[in-house]
Protein backbone atom coordinates (compact mmCIF):
# COMPACT_ATOMS: atom_id res chain seq x y z
CA UNK A 1 0.00 0.00 0.00
CA UNK A 2 1.56 3.18 -0.66
CA UNK A 3 0.12 6.49 0.87
CA UNK A 4 0.31 9.88 -1.49
CA UNK A 5 1.56 13.26 -0.52
CA UNK A 6 -1.94 14.61 -0.06
CA UNK A 7 -3.42 11.31 1.68
CA UNK A 8 -4.74 12.47 5.19
CA UNK A 9 -2.40 11.99 7.98
CA UNK A 10 -4.85 9.66 9.78
CA UNK A 11 -4.87 7.45 6.61
CA UNK A 12 -1.13 7.42 6.32
CA UNK A 13 -0.65 6.01 10.03
CA UNK A 14 -3.18 2.88 9.07
CA UNK A 15 -0.93 2.81 5.56
CA UNK A 16 2.18 2.46 7.46
CA UNK A 17 0.31 -0.04 9.90
CA UNK A 18 -0.88 -1.98 7.26
CA UNK A 19 2.12 -2.57 5.53
CA UNK A 20 4.19 -3.23 8.73
CA UNK A 21 1.41 -5.70 9.11
CA UNK A 22 2.05 -7.30 5.85
CA UNK A 23 5.90 -7.22 6.46
CA UNK A 24 5.08 -9.62 9.26
CA UNK A 25 2.74 -11.70 7.66
CA UNK A 26 5.99 -12.08 5.30
CA UNK A 27 8.34 -12.89 7.62
CA UNK A 28 6.30 -15.12 9.36
CA UNK A 29 5.32 -17.27 6.10
CA UNK A 30 9.26 -17.71 5.11
CA UNK A 31 10.11 -18.45 8.86
CA UNK A 32 7.34 -21.23 8.43
CA UNK A 33 8.72 -22.58 5.05
CA UNK A 34 11.52 -22.67 6.32
CA UNK A 35 10.49 -24.96 9.63
CA UNK A 36 8.85 -26.97 7.01
CA UNK A 37 11.76 -27.44 5.07
CA UNK A 38 13.48 -28.78 7.72
CA UNK A 39 10.76 -30.86 9.14
CA UNK A 40 10.78 -32.64 5.64
CA UNK A 41 14.55 -33.35 6.06
CA UNK A 42 14.71 -34.46 9.31
CA UNK A 43 11.63 -36.90 8.25
CA UNK A 44 13.69 -37.76 5.13
CA UNK A 45 16.46 -38.55 7.20
CA UNK A 46 14.90 -40.60 9.91
CA UNK A 47 13.01 -42.53 7.84
CA UNK A 48 16.42 -43.38 5.80
CA UNK A 49 17.78 -44.48 9.15
CA UNK A 50 14.44 -46.72 9.92
CA UNK A 51 14.86 -48.42 6.43
CA UNK A 52 18.32 -48.75 7.18
CA UNK A 53 17.71 -50.34 10.85
CA UNK A 54 15.30 -52.87 9.75
CA UNK A 55 17.07 -54.04 6.90
CA UNK A 56 20.16 -54.41 9.68
CA UNK A 57 17.78 -56.26 11.87
CA UNK A 58 16.44 -58.22 8.72
CA UNK A 59 19.64 -59.85 8.30
CA UNK A 60 20.63 -60.18 11.97
CA UNK A 61 17.27 -62.50 12.83
CA UNK A 62 18.30 -64.20 9.61
CA UNK A 63 21.78 -64.72 10.75
CA UNK A 64 20.53 -65.61 14.67
CA UNK A 65 17.87 -68.09 13.54
CA UNK A 66 20.46 -70.04 11.59
CA UNK A 67 23.69 -70.06 13.16
CA UNK A 68 21.88 -70.68 16.41
CA UNK A 69 20.13 -73.38 15.08
CA UNK A 70 23.34 -75.37 14.06
CA UNK A 71 24.23 -76.53 17.28
CA UNK A 72 20.88 -77.47 18.75
CA UNK A 73 20.97 -79.54 15.99
CA UNK A 74 24.29 -81.51 16.90
CA UNK A 75 22.70 -81.26 20.68
CA UNK A 76 20.34 -83.04 20.00
CA UNK A 77 21.57 -85.56 17.23
CA UNK A 78 24.45 -86.33 19.28
CA UNK A 79 22.28 -86.77 22.54
CA UNK A 80 20.10 -89.22 20.08
CA UNK A 81 23.20 -91.22 18.87
CA UNK A 82 23.89 -91.66 22.53
CA UNK A 83 21.09 -93.35 23.32
CA UNK A 84 20.50 -95.26 20.20
CA UNK A 85 24.01 -96.27 20.33
CA UNK A 86 24.63 -96.74 24.33
CA UNK A 87 20.72 -97.22 25.38
CA UNK A 88 21.45 -100.77 26.58
CA UNK A 89 24.57 -99.78 28.75
CA UNK A 90 22.78 -96.96 30.82
CA UNK A 91 20.59 -96.79 33.39
CA UNK A 92 16.56 -95.19 33.11
CA UNK A 93 17.72 -91.70 35.31
CA UNK A 94 21.05 -91.28 32.34
CA UNK A 95 18.60 -92.22 29.91
CA UNK A 96 16.35 -89.52 31.16
CA UNK A 97 19.22 -87.04 31.46
CA UNK A 98 19.12 -87.66 27.54
CA UNK A 99 15.80 -86.73 27.34
CA UNK A 100 15.39 -83.98 28.77
CA UNK A 101 18.47 -82.33 27.31
CA UNK A 102 16.59 -83.56 23.84
CA UNK A 103 13.39 -81.59 25.28
CA UNK A 104 15.04 -78.74 26.13
CA UNK A 105 16.77 -78.49 22.79
CA UNK A 106 13.38 -78.72 20.59
CA UNK A 107 12.35 -76.14 23.33
CA UNK A 108 15.29 -73.29 22.37
CA UNK A 109 14.07 -74.42 18.93
CA UNK A 110 10.70 -73.49 18.61
CA UNK A 111 11.90 -70.41 20.95
CA UNK A 112 13.91 -69.27 18.15
CA UNK A 113 11.46 -69.66 15.39
CA UNK A 114 8.64 -67.66 17.80
CA UNK A 115 11.43 -64.60 18.25
CA UNK A 116 11.70 -64.31 14.39
CA UNK A 117 7.66 -64.38 13.95
CA UNK A 118 7.73 -61.59 16.15
CA UNK A 119 10.32 -59.89 14.95
CA UNK A 120 9.02 -60.21 11.52
CA UNK A 121 5.42 -59.38 12.23
CA UNK A 122 6.97 -55.85 14.11
CA UNK A 123 8.78 -54.97 10.86
CA UNK A 124 6.96 -56.54 8.47
CA UNK A 125 5.20 -54.01 6.26
CA UNK A 126 1.24 -53.33 6.21
CA UNK A 127 -1.02 -53.59 3.08
CA UNK A 128 -5.07 -52.70 4.12
CA UNK A 129 -7.89 -54.03 2.64
CA UNK A 130 -11.00 -55.68 3.32
CA UNK A 131 -10.62 -59.02 4.77
CA UNK A 132 -13.35 -61.33 5.35
CA UNK A 133 -12.54 -62.72 8.74
CA UNK A 134 -15.53 -65.16 9.18
CA UNK A 135 -13.81 -67.22 6.48
CA UNK A 136 -10.68 -66.72 8.01
CA UNK A 137 -11.48 -67.81 11.18
CA UNK A 138 -13.78 -70.69 9.26
CA UNK A 139 -10.55 -71.67 7.27
CA UNK A 140 -8.25 -71.58 10.84
CA UNK A 141 -10.83 -73.91 12.90
CA UNK A 142 -10.81 -76.29 9.79
CA UNK A 143 -7.08 -76.83 10.51
CA UNK A 144 -7.64 -77.27 14.35
CA UNK A 145 -9.34 -79.95 13.55
CA UNK A 146 -7.69 -81.76 11.36
CA UNK A 147 -4.46 -81.92 13.81
CA UNK A 148 -6.44 -83.09 16.34
CA UNK A 149 -9.93 -85.12 15.15
CA UNK A 150 -10.75 -86.78 18.15
CA UNK A 151 -11.91 -83.23 20.23
CA UNK A 152 -14.84 -82.52 20.56
CA UNK A 153 -15.02 -78.45 20.17
CA UNK A 154 -18.22 -76.66 19.30
CA UNK A 155 -17.39 -73.74 17.02
CA UNK A 156 -19.28 -70.57 16.71
CA UNK A 157 -18.02 -68.33 14.09
CA UNK A 158 -20.62 -65.53 13.52
CA UNK A 159 -21.05 -64.70 10.28
CA UNK A 160 -20.13 -61.43 8.05
CA UNK A 161 -17.49 -60.22 9.98
CA UNK A 162 -15.11 -58.27 7.97
CA UNK A 163 -12.04 -55.17 9.26
CA UNK A 164 -9.62 -53.29 7.48
CA UNK A 165 -6.36 -54.71 7.78
CA UNK A 166 -3.44 -56.56 6.97
CA UNK A 167 -4.20 -59.59 5.43
CA UNK A 168 -1.32 -62.00 6.47
CA UNK A 169 -0.59 -60.00 9.86
CA UNK A 170 -4.39 -60.46 10.21
CA UNK A 171 -4.36 -64.32 9.55
CA UNK A 172 -1.31 -63.96 12.25
CA UNK A 173 -3.54 -62.40 15.22
CA UNK A 174 -6.30 -65.08 14.58
CA UNK A 175 -4.16 -67.96 13.89
CA UNK A 176 -2.90 -67.38 17.58
CA UNK A 177 -5.99 -66.65 19.52
CA UNK A 178 -8.16 -69.52 18.36
CA UNK A 179 -5.06 -71.68 18.89
CA UNK A 180 -5.03 -70.72 22.22
CA UNK A 181 -8.69 -71.30 22.62
CA UNK A 182 -7.85 -74.44 21.23
CA UNK A 183 -5.23 -75.08 23.70
CA UNK A 184 -6.65 -74.42 26.81
CA UNK A 185 -10.15 -76.07 26.48
CA UNK A 186 -7.83 -79.08 25.69
CA UNK A 187 -8.13 -80.45 29.21
CA UNK A 188 -11.55 -80.34 29.05
CA UNK A 189 -13.90 -83.38 27.54
CA UNK A 190 -15.88 -80.76 25.59
CA UNK A 191 -15.19 -77.48 24.48
CA UNK A 192 -17.49 -74.11 23.26
CA UNK A 193 -15.25 -71.70 21.24
CA UNK A 194 -16.95 -68.36 19.45
CA UNK A 195 -15.99 -65.94 17.38
CA UNK A 196 -18.12 -62.48 16.70
CA UNK A 197 -18.22 -58.97 16.91
CA UNK A 198 -20.00 -56.67 19.07
CA UNK A 199 -20.65 -52.84 18.91
CA UNK A 200 -20.92 -51.47 22.26
CA UNK A 201 -19.92 -47.89 22.30
CA UNK A 202 -20.32 -47.75 18.36
CA UNK A 203 -16.91 -48.94 18.00
CA UNK A 204 -16.31 -52.08 16.63
CA UNK A 205 -15.05 -54.99 18.86
CA UNK A 206 -13.74 -58.52 17.82
CA UNK A 207 -14.01 -61.15 20.13
CA UNK A 208 -12.46 -64.62 20.92
CA UNK A 209 -13.99 -66.56 23.50
CA UNK A 210 -13.17 -70.22 25.11
CA UNK A 211 -14.64 -71.81 28.54
CA UNK A 212 -11.54 -73.31 29.28
CA UNK A 213 -8.59 -73.35 31.48
CA UNK A 214 -8.88 -69.41 31.73
CA UNK A 215 -6.19 -68.12 33.51
CA UNK A 216 -6.51 -65.57 37.11
CA UNK A 217 -7.32 -62.44 36.17
CA UNK A 218 -4.65 -60.96 38.97
CA UNK A 219 -1.73 -61.66 36.53
CA UNK A 220 -3.59 -60.20 33.61
CA UNK A 221 -0.79 -57.57 33.58
CA UNK A 222 1.63 -60.07 32.40
CA UNK A 223 -0.41 -61.70 29.93
CA UNK A 224 1.18 -59.96 26.50
CA UNK A 225 4.55 -59.74 28.31
CA UNK A 226 6.60 -61.65 25.51
CA UNK A 227 7.97 -64.78 26.81
CA UNK A 228 5.51 -64.27 29.95
CA UNK A 229 3.49 -67.19 30.27
CA UNK A 230 0.56 -68.04 33.22
CA UNK A 231 0.71 -71.86 32.88
CA UNK A 232 3.34 -74.15 33.41
CA UNK A 233 4.75 -75.57 30.48
CA UNK A 234 3.78 -79.10 31.49
CA UNK A 235 0.40 -78.02 32.07
CA UNK A 236 0.09 -76.40 28.25
CA UNK A 237 2.89 -76.17 26.13
CA UNK A 238 3.90 -72.73 24.76
CA UNK A 239 6.95 -69.71 24.45
CA UNK A 240 4.66 -67.24 25.60
CA UNK A 241 5.38 -65.35 22.52
CA UNK A 242 1.74 -66.09 20.94
CA UNK A 243 -0.12 -62.84 22.45
CA UNK A 244 2.83 -60.67 22.76
CA UNK A 245 2.89 -61.07 18.62
CA UNK A 246 -1.01 -60.69 18.97
CA UNK A 247 -1.00 -57.83 20.55
CA UNK A 248 1.79 -56.01 17.97
CA UNK A 249 -0.09 -56.93 15.01
CA UNK A 250 -3.63 -55.18 16.72
CA UNK A 251 -1.18 -52.12 18.07
CA UNK A 252 0.23 -51.72 14.44
CA UNK A 253 -3.06 -51.40 13.14
CA UNK A 254 -3.77 -48.68 15.71
CA UNK A 255 -5.96 -50.80 17.94
CA UNK A 256 -6.05 -52.35 21.63
CA UNK A 257 -6.55 -55.91 22.77
CA UNK A 258 -7.64 -56.51 26.40
CA UNK A 259 -9.02 -59.78 27.93
CA UNK A 260 -11.25 -61.42 30.73
CA UNK A 261 -10.98 -64.40 32.24
CA UNK A 262 -11.34 -66.64 35.59
CA UNK A 263 -9.56 -69.36 36.53
CA UNK A 264 -11.48 -72.76 34.99
CA UNK A 265 -14.39 -70.30 33.38
CA UNK A 266 -12.59 -69.73 30.31
CA UNK A 267 -11.51 -66.38 28.60
CA UNK A 268 -12.45 -63.68 26.12
CA UNK A 269 -9.98 -61.53 24.44
CA UNK A 270 -11.12 -58.58 22.97
CA UNK A 271 -9.41 -56.38 20.22
CA UNK A 272 -10.24 -53.55 17.75
CA UNK A 273 -7.88 -53.03 14.61
CA UNK B 1 22.01 -99.08 -7.47
CA UNK B 2 24.50 -98.49 -4.69
CA UNK B 3 27.18 -97.42 -7.44
CA UNK B 4 25.21 -94.13 -7.11
CA UNK B 5 26.95 -91.54 -5.58
CA UNK B 6 25.61 -89.09 -3.04
CA UNK B 7 27.61 -85.37 -3.05
CA UNK B 8 26.82 -84.06 0.41
CA UNK B 9 28.16 -79.99 0.17
CA UNK B 10 28.02 -79.38 4.24
CA UNK B 11 30.71 -77.39 6.00
CA UNK B 12 29.50 -78.19 9.50
CA UNK B 13 31.59 -81.32 10.72
CA UNK B 14 28.38 -81.68 13.24
CA UNK B 15 25.45 -81.63 10.07
CA UNK B 16 28.18 -83.95 8.34
CA UNK B 17 28.48 -86.59 10.82
CA UNK B 18 24.52 -86.39 11.64
CA UNK B 19 23.59 -87.05 7.75
CA UNK B 20 26.09 -89.55 7.19
CA UNK B 21 24.59 -90.93 10.24
CA UNK B 22 21.10 -90.45 8.58
CA UNK B 23 21.83 -92.23 5.63
CA UNK B 24 23.32 -95.55 7.78
CA UNK B 25 20.11 -95.71 10.02
CA UNK B 26 17.84 -96.01 6.44
CA UNK B 27 20.13 -98.51 5.21
CA UNK B 28 21.38 -96.27 2.08
CA UNK B 29 24.55 -97.82 1.80
CA UNK B 30 26.00 -95.64 -1.31
CA UNK B 31 29.25 -93.37 -1.26
CA UNK B 32 28.93 -90.19 0.13
CA UNK B 33 31.39 -87.35 -0.91
CA UNK B 34 31.75 -85.00 1.26
CA UNK B 35 32.77 -81.41 -0.13
CA UNK B 36 33.31 -78.99 2.79
CA UNK B 37 32.71 -75.71 1.13
CA UNK B 38 31.51 -74.53 -2.72
CA UNK B 39 35.23 -74.63 -3.90
CA UNK B 40 35.43 -77.94 -3.01
CA UNK B 41 32.04 -79.05 -4.42
CA UNK B 42 32.88 -77.17 -7.97
CA UNK B 43 36.50 -79.11 -7.66
CA UNK B 44 34.30 -82.55 -7.95
CA UNK B 45 32.07 -82.28 -10.21
CA UNK B 46 34.62 -80.47 -12.45
CA UNK B 47 37.06 -82.89 -12.08
CA UNK B 48 39.82 -80.18 -11.26
CA UNK B 49 42.12 -79.50 -8.24
CA UNK B 50 42.50 -82.44 -6.09
CA UNK B 51 39.92 -84.32 -8.00
CA UNK B 52 41.87 -83.78 -11.61
CA UNK B 53 42.24 -87.22 -12.06
CA UNK B 54 38.58 -88.42 -11.68
CA UNK B 55 36.38 -89.49 -14.67
CA UNK B 56 34.03 -86.78 -15.86
CA UNK B 57 31.34 -89.30 -17.11
CA UNK B 58 30.54 -90.45 -13.70
CA UNK B 59 27.97 -88.04 -12.01
CA UNK B 60 26.34 -88.13 -8.25
CA UNK B 61 22.75 -89.09 -8.81
CA UNK B 62 21.88 -86.18 -6.25
CA UNK B 63 23.66 -83.37 -4.66
CA UNK B 64 22.62 -82.28 -1.10
CA UNK B 65 23.78 -78.74 -0.80
CA UNK B 66 23.86 -76.58 2.52
CA UNK B 67 23.49 -73.00 1.46
CA UNK B 68 25.59 -71.50 4.01
CA UNK B 69 29.22 -72.39 3.18
CA UNK B 70 32.63 -70.59 3.46
CA UNK B 71 34.22 -69.41 0.28
CA UNK B 72 31.60 -70.55 -2.29
CA UNK B 73 28.15 -70.50 -1.45
CA UNK B 74 25.52 -72.65 -2.29
CA UNK B 75 23.42 -70.12 -4.29
CA UNK B 76 27.18 -69.96 -6.52
CA UNK B 77 27.24 -73.51 -5.93
CA UNK B 78 24.14 -74.12 -7.50
CA UNK B 79 24.65 -71.66 -10.46
CA UNK B 80 27.81 -73.11 -11.81
CA UNK B 81 25.95 -76.38 -12.41
CA UNK B 82 23.28 -75.21 -14.07
CA UNK B 83 25.11 -72.88 -16.52
CA UNK B 84 27.47 -75.96 -16.95
CA UNK B 85 25.87 -78.98 -20.08
CA UNK B 86 28.06 -81.75 -18.08
CA UNK B 87 26.05 -81.12 -14.35
CA UNK B 88 22.99 -78.75 -15.71
CA UNK B 89 20.13 -81.82 -15.31
CA UNK B 90 21.89 -83.16 -11.98
CA UNK B 91 18.98 -83.01 -9.43
CA UNK B 92 20.39 -80.71 -6.42
CA UNK B 93 18.55 -80.75 -3.07
CA UNK B 94 18.59 -77.51 -0.91
CA UNK B 95 19.14 -79.10 2.29
CA UNK B 96 19.68 -76.41 4.75
CA UNK B 97 18.43 -74.53 8.10
CA UNK B 98 17.07 -71.59 6.36
CA UNK B 99 13.29 -71.31 5.99
CA UNK B 100 13.30 -67.73 4.81
CA UNK B 101 11.25 -66.64 1.70
CA UNK B 102 14.31 -65.16 -0.07
CA UNK B 103 16.10 -68.10 0.06
CA UNK B 104 13.54 -70.47 -1.61
CA UNK B 105 12.51 -68.14 -4.10
CA UNK B 106 16.34 -67.84 -4.93
CA UNK B 107 16.93 -71.16 -4.91
CA UNK B 108 14.30 -72.39 -6.85
CA UNK B 109 14.65 -69.46 -9.60
CA UNK B 110 18.43 -70.68 -9.95
CA UNK B 111 17.32 -74.52 -10.80
CA UNK B 112 16.83 -76.22 -7.44
CA UNK B 113 14.59 -79.59 -7.65
CA UNK B 114 13.75 -79.29 -4.33
CA UNK B 115 14.27 -77.63 -1.21
CA UNK B 116 14.25 -78.90 2.56
CA UNK B 117 14.57 -77.44 5.79
CA UNK B 118 17.01 -79.42 8.10
CA UNK B 119 14.39 -80.18 11.18
CA UNK B 120 16.58 -79.45 15.04
CA UNK B 121 15.46 -82.62 16.17
CA UNK B 122 17.07 -85.55 15.02
CA UNK B 123 14.06 -88.35 14.61
CA UNK B 124 12.21 -85.63 12.22
CA UNK B 125 16.31 -85.78 10.36
CA UNK B 126 16.22 -89.12 10.26
CA UNK B 127 12.73 -89.40 8.48
CA UNK B 128 13.58 -86.89 5.85
CA UNK B 129 16.56 -88.37 4.67
CA UNK B 130 14.83 -91.30 4.42
CA UNK B 131 12.22 -89.43 1.52
CA UNK B 132 15.32 -88.26 0.36
CA UNK B 133 16.59 -91.55 -0.43
CA UNK B 134 13.90 -93.15 -1.43
CA UNK B 135 12.64 -90.47 -3.80
CA UNK B 136 16.33 -89.40 -5.32
CA UNK B 137 18.21 -92.72 -5.53
CA UNK B 138 15.38 -95.41 -6.27
CA UNK B 139 12.29 -93.83 -7.83
CA UNK B 140 13.32 -90.65 -9.60
CA UNK B 141 14.87 -90.80 -13.00
CA UNK B 142 17.66 -89.04 -13.90
CA UNK B 143 18.57 -87.29 -17.47
CA UNK B 144 21.30 -89.30 -19.28
CA UNK B 145 24.84 -87.33 -18.34
CA UNK B 146 25.62 -84.97 -21.68
CA UNK B 147 28.96 -85.95 -23.22
CA UNK B 148 29.14 -82.50 -24.83
CA UNK B 149 31.41 -79.32 -23.63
Amino acid sequence: MRAGSDTPAELKVLVEAFNEMLAQIELRDRELREARDELERRVELRTAELAAANKELESFSYSVSHDLRAPLRSIDGFSLAVLQDYGERLDAEARGYFERIRAATRRMGMLIDDMLNLARVARAEMRRERVNLTAMAQAIVADLRKTDGSRKVDCIIEENIVADGDAHLLRVALDNLLGNAWKYTSKHPTARIEFGQAQPNGHRVYFVKDDGAGFDPAYAAKLFGAFQRLHGSSDFPGTGVGLATVQRIVQRHGGRIWAEAAVEKGATFYFTV
Amino acid sequence: MTDQVILLVEDNPDDQALTLRALKKNQIMNQVVVAQDGVEALEYLFCTGPHAGRNPDEMPQVILLDLKLPRVDGFEVLRCIRENARTRFLPVVILTTSNEEQDRVKGYGLGANSYVRKPVEFTEFIQAVKQLGLYWLLLNQNAPISRSA
